[in-house]
């Protein structure tokens, strides 16, 4: 079959519900393709829609990791309150947060990307000109765009192959394991759209004469 | 060309990419799709084990919330109050400001669990003091960097929970073996700093008054108490590392709001000096308001956001080096080494120069699986290993050229990162010596594990 075969068979499965075919159907080649022009097309997408309203810019990924924090926290602190006051322990209250973890940190990488504090040795880049510094940003945003891509594809794929499972979260009755794993490529696709983003503020720094290369610290500062 | 040459030629590739300033995690990424690459593998192995290390790790939740613990008792005023009483104990010696500051990195690393939380808090709180105090700034800022590595040897720490995840060791075991080494390390770290200050005449002394240590103790009081429910959970098993963490993040929670309340309700005014205080309200922190809590978690938030997809892309990374047989090269070059001394003695100069180059994760991540069964063969306890591949590890944060903590103490002080290096030396020295003293002293490690 064609590429444009193959990937109509993907949309015609995402559309059918039916997950056993989404899984066979994302084993093609042209998963890649697809998983490309998701994260360009869609990136760009969510990146005008950031653009036109920036509390979703603000506060999108913020929102995912606060909760899924405080869930996280919440959850064990009364796991520990059941068993030794009440005597009983719910059985997801292991398996629940490593899946909020798992999220948490996924968007909290997206979250990254856009500040731009995942931890690098910066001490070279200060030091170049603006070209050559204008080139390593390039080179980061095209690097996080590949990883995007990536990641998208392969975490879409470990989800459908989830789902035609029917996989259960550990210790609960109906609560389905592919719709924690289907946060991941909604991660990522938020990354493509923060590489679009810091593209675009990029190309504007470069242009206008304005600072390239801001340090970053994680922990410190604020 | 062979695979082989591909894969040399991926590493200087990925090398060269570091050099120029990509995030580590985007190095790790792209050697790891290099040579998945050259290997054959399919890229699906990636995104299933991206996904698999959380959904597995029920340990490894320990590290967001020990995160997560100390920007609570940061932002709830504990972390001031155990600031203050380091200072008090240690204000009338020379120099006694620095190296409370290092004290209260001891403290502060016993409730939390993570160096640059550690390095964070007490370098923004006690740096613009040190240096009203007279204290060359370089000298300041070095002290918060390398106060910040006890941050993960003295229990809780995030990175004895991903060694222990690893390598299917007791977390709880190791927290209680890095009692001792880490203490060793402030000591360490505090002698230097007397040596330089006293050279220096650094520092304004202060006079050393019971009244003062009892009052700053009993205004501690919550951290110690924080201190104790973590260690006595641990020791005594009652909850696992995680729960620990859960457990201290809700106790923080609490903490923080009824001190709020407490002082709206009792108007009290929290800018006053110790001396100006009665002992009730020395009892009270400043403490936060629910609306704090999402800021608060979202600073936490950050932090794991950069170092748990790190974590995640070097569990990969270790899994195609065992794959290329890294493992068999390395047992290999060590057991050619011949005996006890010699292997321990390779081992850590490997730890030591990785420790220069990446961050303390990978490296942790990449080399300990390899590492400890060579050790364990040669007849190390694996536990005390653990430990010295670990202040290895912590003293990698202030190794240039890449020392994470030197990056976290030039942000927070504003002095910049080679600046920092002249006197980060003398705490590298006092550290390199703890080191060695813990390679050599098996019991400073296992005295507290009769069991073992």
């Amino acid at each position: 079959m064609s590429y444009f075969q193959d990937i109509s068979a993907i949309i015609s499965a995402v559309f059918s519900q039916d997950a056993w075919a989404l899984r066979n159907a994302m084993k093609s080649e042209a998963t890649w393709i697809l998983g490309i022009l998701i994260a360009l097309i869609g990136g760009w997408g969510i990146a005008m829609i950031y653009k036109r309203v920036p509390w979703l810019d603000r506060h999108l990924e913020r929102t995912f990791m606060v909760f899924s924090y405080l869930a996280i926290a919440l959850i064990i602190f009364w796991g520990v309150v059941d068993r030794f006051v009440f005597s009983n322990q719910q059985p997801w209250s292991t398996t629940i947060p490593p899946l909020l973890f798992m999220i948490m940190a996924w968007f909290g990488a997206t979250y990254n990307v856009r500040l731009r504090s995942h931890l690098s040795f910066s001490e070279f880049r200060s030091r170049m000109g603006r070209g050559a510094q204008f080139a390593c940003l390039c080179l980061d945003n095209f690097l996080w765009m590949a990883f995007s891509v990536i990641v998208i594809v392969t975490t879409a794929r470990a989800a459908a192959l989830s789902a035609s499972n029917f996989q259960i979260v550990l210790g609960t009755d109906n609560v389905m394991q592919w719709w924690f794993l289907a946060t991941a490529p909604f991660a990522f696709l938020l990354m493509a759209a923060r590489v679009i983003e810091n593209f675009l503020e990029d190309r504007v720094n470069y242009r206008e004469g304005n600072e390239l290369i801001k340090q970053a610290v994680i922990g410190g500062g604020d | 060309m062979t695979d082989g040459t591909f894969i040399t030629l991926i590493s200087i590739g990925a090398t060269f990419l570091f050099m120029l300033g990509v995030p580590v995690f985007l190095v790790i990424s792209s050697w790891v799709v290099g040579c998945s690459y050259v290997l054959g593998l399919t890229l699906d192995n990636m995104g299933a084990e991206l996904l698999n290390v959380f959904n597995k790790g029920f340990a490894l939740l320990a590290m967001p919330l020990f995160i997560l613990t100390g920007d609570l008792i940061n932002k709830s005023g504990i972390a001031r109050r155990l600031s203050d009483f380091a200072y008090a104990c240690l204000g009338w010696i020379r120099g006694g400001l620095a190296m409370a500051s290092l004290g209260a990195c001891g403290l502060f690393a016993a409730i939390s669990g993570s160096n640059s939380a550690t390095t964070a808090t007490i370098g923004s709180m006690l740096h613009p003091e040190m240096v009203k105090g007279g204290y060359d700034e370089r000298f300041s800022a070095a002290t918060a960097a390398a106060g910040g590595t006890v941050g993960i040897i003295i229990p809780p720490s995030i990175i004895f929970i991903v060694y222990g995840f690893l390598l299917n060791l007791p977390i709880s075991d190791l927290f209680v073996a890095g009692i001792i080494p880490g203490a060793l390390m402030v000591f360490g770290m505090q002698f230097a700093c007397w040596i330089i200050c006293r050279a220096n005449g650094w520092g304004h002394l202060i006079q050393l008054k019971l009244n003062r240590v009892l009052k700053t103790a009993f205004g501690a009081w919550l951290g110690f108490f924080a201190i104790g429910l973590v260690l006595w959970g641990i020791y005594t098993g009652k909850f696992s590392p995680t729960e620990a963490a859960g457990v201290t993040v809700g106790f923080c929670i609490i903490a923080g709001l009824l001190s709020w309340i407490a002082n709206k309700v009792l108007n009290m005014d929290m800018a006053r000096e110790w001396h100006e205080k009665s002992y009730a309200e020395m009892l009270v922190v400043e403490g936060f308001t629910f609306k704090d809590i999402p800021g608060i978690t979202m600073r936490s938030a950050q932090i794991t956001g950069v170092l748990a997809p790190l974590i995640a892309i070097s569990v990969v990374m270790q899994q195609i080096l065992s794959l290329l047989g890294a493992q068999v090269v390395i047992t290999d070059f060590l057991t050619s080494m011949g005996g006890y001394y010699p292997v321990l003695f390779a081992a850590m100069a490997i730890v030591f120069v990785s420790g220069m180059v990446l961050e303390s994760l990978p490296v942790t991540i990449i080399l300990a699986p390899i590492l400890a069964p060579i050790a364990a063969s040669v007849g190390v306890d694996p536990i005390h290993f653990a430990v010295i591949f670990l202040v290895g590890a912590s003293i990698g944060f202030i190794t240039p050229p890449y020392g994470l903590n030197l990056y976290v103490a030039s942000g927070v002080t504003g002095v910049p990162y080679f600046r920092l290096l002249r006197y980060t030396f003398v705490y590298l020295i006092a550290l390199i010596s703890v080191w060695f003293l813990v390679a050599l002293t098996p019991d400073l490690a296992l005295f507290l594990l009769p069991e073992r």
